[in-house]
């Protein structure tokens, strides 16, 4: 139960069950802003929700090293469940670090086959079962439209949610038909749910906004303010 | 005696098992006329190379202890503090990373980054000390440095900065060309001695002025002269050099050097590089604490004309007694100074004061600051700091992990009895993280420290050095108690029959202390149990938490706090009120519900992709914790926190699992609960064991 009351803390919970009140077990999400904004720091919050409702999860970094991920994940971490009791939070943790997975991959050895190989290893030896697969670091830009669709693939033969991040350019304002901005405007189609981050005007503060959502969690447009310092989520 | 500190380099040689360490060591010590002939580590000749001066060392050709030796390379005094390469070892690693201003990592050119240099690296990243590369055995087949320049920036995130080429590689290697001057440099001579320099050859003439536009761009980044230079197209070798220079010490850039020690080439340049590029005393930081102001932090002065302030890093027992190895960090250490032992705060006299060349000495009247030196027949631990009196500092205290790993020896006759106790009398003194201590019941010698090599290794030394020969038990894990719920006592210890009585109250409750492993808190008001005998309770509670009631073993992370009890004017004793207090003890730690801990190591395997999925799953298999991955081309990195009593004969599994390809090292990490139903296994096995 109590694990339940924390997972309510993190407003990221949106995303987890549709208007009807069922779980989203399937989903290709993308996360797209421009550098500096905090894709990281969102994507790890999807993934603590997603942890605390039970499920595993394989957090792919792509050109990020293995500490440096684990970093943000230790300070969001702490971030949210500050002000939470020691033997609980304790206890949190572990729970946090048996149920969460890092792989690294430099940019050029990352495809399908690979993951999907290393995911069905890690199923036959039992080491880790994961439901939410968290890809940060694709390259959208140079990536094949071939490759996205394998992955969509992947996400459908083995039942799993997975988020990407994307990488928004200034100069660069294509859209596609339903509103996703490059370098993903062709693949746009491909994913069930697409949410940016997005700066106010004149103003620091961050927030997180609908483009599309075929899956009945959120409705398009803004949907969630972000702390510009921590780049946590705060309540709607 | 004034010293130009900027000619005095303190540094420190790191790197993987095998990587011609050594090997490196030995020439440079010839080319700086410290020895006049060159042994190999394995050498045929029983000499063997200088810095190892264990007997067992030089029998398994790897270096243990470390120990400091100075030498002098134009015009300049270095400081060689040679380390350990193995993670059993780290203390020594750590010790000597203390106490050096800079380093050089050395790399095997075919190994590359193995597994151990990623963990001296991380060790070198937490105590800032900035480092050169050296790629070594250049000469060997398969060689390849642009690879394992590749890998420095992968593996360690190093800004990996190639300042040579070599000139030929594996048996063709015959020299190098420096890119800072543009020049070929070979080394001639039945032992490499004589440096000539040539015309940079044809053939690799492009490619060296690819690698100094390379150079230029990054070392630009450091010194606007060079920039403004480069833009003029007139930067100078003393630009270029100047600005690798900030570079490395801002840990920005590491410069890679190459050669073959064994084939005696670049070992020179090496050593040029040394003066270059890492740091002299006054470049470096070293914070000290004043115990008089709350261990407020002082920066030390490295001035000599200061009060003096040295640390001791080492400790060795060797055939002139006991030698103590200090670091000045300012201030002069002379003979016949008096110099107090801040820890202890015991005046002692400096006698023999020497500088050491490996197990020869040079006997000196004065060391200055900066300076590393070692002292006879002087009574400390090491870690411990001397001043000279009119200040009290402590050079930041060292972090010593707890032993993880213990095992029972037995002397096998009384000769060898009396050696071992001897050499375990050194030993412990020598070394923090290794502990000796006769157990109670058994009667049995227990050893304990950092991992089963760490051990082994020393049951070899008492073998050899003490002729004490012994036979040894199997290896335990050193599991802790702790508890988990606050709970109350009251107990009430009597006994009246039979000679003068004995009384004592004590009530209180005990509960979970998140830091440090014990703390005793007095709440007695209105003197319910007399002042004198308050110590005698706390007594009696640390006398409880040496033996747990779950398994035996020492209780860690416990608050007790009393706050009531009584006395008896003609019964109350101290005996009466410690057995008051192991009663009250044993009546509460059982309410609390106690757990059992042990000890978590931070495994890291490494080895081909492919054997990716059977190496998580044999750690998963010993209970581990698989954090993550990191691939790379074919080659994976798997981080996994695996109990050590899991551990044991892994090398053995991990061989037969991946075909001799992968290789993993471990490091304690911290202590964690055993599951329960582990915990009731060790329960059940430590009971029958008593019985």
């Amino acid at each position: 139960m109590q694990k339940m009351d924390l997972a309510d803390k993190n407003p990221l919970r949106i995303f987890a069950r549709n208007s009807e009140g069922d779980p989203v077990d399937k989903r290709m999400g993308l996360l797209m802003s421009r550098p500096g904004l905090g894709k990281t720091a969102i994507l790890v919050q999807i993934a603590l929700d997603n942890i605390l409702r039970g499920n595993q999860v394989l957090h792919v970094s792509i050109g990020q090293s293995l500490d440096k991920t684990r970093a943000w994940y230790n300070d969001i971490f702490k971030d949210i469940f500050d002000g939470v009791k020691l033997d609980q939070s304790k206890e949190l943790r572990d729970k946090v670090l048996r149920n969460r997975l890092i792989m690294t991959f430099k940019e050029a050895d990352f495809t399908r086959p690979k993951l999907e190989e290393r995911i069905n290893d890690l199923v036959a030896q039992d080491v880790f079962r994961p439901s939410c697969v968290i890809i940060d670091g694709y390259d959208f830009e140079n990536g094949e439209t071939q490759e996205v669709v394998d992955l969509k693939d992947m996400a459908d033969v083995l039942g799993l949610q997975i988020w990407f991040s994307a990488l928004r350019h200034r100069e660069d304002d294509r859209l596609s038909d339903d509103g996703v901005p490059a370098p993903c405007h062709e693949v746009g189609g491909y994913f069930d749910t697409v949410v940016m981050i997005q700066p106010e005007k004149d103003q620091p503060d961050l927030s997180l906004v609908v483009v599309k959502d075929t899956t009945g969690c959120v409705k398009p447009g803004k949907v969630l303010d972000l702390d510009p310092s921590t780049y946590l989520a705060k309540e709607p | 005696m004034s010293r130009d500190l900027k000619k005095v380099r303190n540094i420190g040689i790191s790197a993987h098992i095998d990587s011609g360490k050594t090997t490196l060591t030995e020439r440079i010590l010839f080319y700086t006329q410290r020895i006049h002939a060159i042994h190999e580590v394995r050498g045929k000749d029983g000499v063997g190379a200088k810095m190892d001066s264990m007997e067992l060392e030089k029998e398994r050709g790897i270096t243990i202890a470390s120990a400091a030796t100075n030498c002098n390379w134009k015009g300049y005094d270095i400081n060689i503090i040679d380390t350990p390469g193995h993670v059993d070892f780290t203390i020594e690693v750590e010790r000597a990373l203390r106490v050096l201003d800079g380093a050089v990592l050395i790399l095997c050119s075919v190994g590359g980054v193995q597994s151990q240099s990623i963990t001296v690296n991380r060790q070198m990243t937490r105590y800032k000390v900035p480092r050169i590369a050296f790629i070594n055995k250049c000469d060997r087949t398969g060689a390849n440095p642009n690879r394992v320049t590749q890998q420095l920036r992968d593996k360690l995130a190093l800004n990996a900065l190639p300042m040579q080429l070599p000139i030929g590689l594996e048996v063709e290697m015959k020299g190098i060309v420096d890119i800072v001057t543009m020049k070929a440099i070979y080394f001639d001579g039945p032992n490499g001695e004589i440096v000539r320099e040539e015309e940079i050859p044809a053939g690799l003439r492009e490619e060296a002025e690819a690698m100094r536009e390379q150079l230029l761009d990054a070392a630009s980044m450091f010194s606007e002269e060079l920039m403004e230079a480069v833009l003029e197209g007139t930067p100078t070798p003393e630009m270029i050099m100047e600005a690798v220079r900030l570079g490395t010490l801002e840990l920005e850039i590491t410069p890679v050097f190459i050669g073959s020690a064994y084939k005696n080439k670049g070992v020179q340049s090496l050593l040029d590089a040394v003066l270059h590029y890492l740091p002299c005393p006054t470049d470096i930081e070293n914070i000290a604490l004043d115990l008089d102001h709350d261990e407020s932090e002082v920066k030390v002065t490295n001035k000599t004309e200061d009060p003096t302030v040295a640390l001791a890093f080492k400790l060795e027992d060797g055939r002139y007694g006991q030698l103590t190895y200090l670091r000045t960090y300012q201030g002069t250490l002379k003979k016949g100074d008096s110099i107090v032992n801040t820890r202890t705060g015991k005046k002692v006299k400096v006698g023999r004061l020497v500088r050491m060349h490996s197990d020869e000495m040079e006997e000196i009247e004065e060391s200055g600051a900066g300076d590393i030196v070692a002292l006879f027949g002087i009574d400390c631990a090491s870690g411990d700091t001397f001043c000279d009196g009119s200040l009290n500092y402590s050079m930041s205290s060292m972090y010593i992990p707890a032993p993880v790993i213990s095992l029972a020896i037995k002397p096998v006759d009384n000769k060898a009895q009396g050696n071992m106790s001897k050499a375990l009398n050194r030993f412990t003194k020598e070394d923090p993280t290794f502990k000796t201590y006769v157990d109670e019941e058994s009667n049995e010698t227990i050893i304990s420290g950092m991992g089963e090599l760490h051990l082994e290794v020393y049951i070899e030394r008492m073998k050899r050095e003490y002729a004490a020969e012994v036979e040894v038990g199997a290896p335990q894990v050193s599991y802790r108690e702790t508890i988990s719920q606050r709970a109350e006592f009251d107990y009430i210890h009597k006994k009246q029959t039979g000679g003068s009585g004995q009384f004592g109250r004590v009530a209180g409750f005990m509960e979970p202390l998140e830091e440090g492993d014990y703390e005793f808190v007095d709440s007695i008001v209105g003197g319910s149990i007399p002042r004198e005998f308050i110590s005698a309770c706390d007594k009696g509670f640390q006398k409880s938490l040496k033996k747990g009631a779950l398994a035996e073993a020492p209780v860690t992370g416990v608050r007790v706090v009393i706050n009531d009890g009584n006395s008896h004017s003609v019964d109350s004793s101290d005996v009466a009120f410690q057995l008051a207090a192991i009663g009250a003890f044993k009546q509460g730690y059982l309410k609390a519900k106690p757990i059992l801990m042990e000890p978590i190591m931070k495994v890291s395997v490494e080895g081909p992709t492919e054997f990716q999925g059977s190496v998580m799953g044999s750690l998963n298999q010993r209970r581990g914790m698989v954090l993550g991955t990191s691939e790379e081309g074919n080659y994976t990195v798997i981080d996994a926190e695996v109990p050590l009593a899991e551990m044991f004969g892994y090398s053995t599994i991990l061989r037969s699992l991946t075909q001799g390809k992968a290789e993993f090292t471990m490091e304690f990490a911290t202590y964690r609960q055993v599951p329960k139903n582990v915990a009731e296994e060790i329960i059940k096995e430590r009971r029958k064991e008593k019985k």
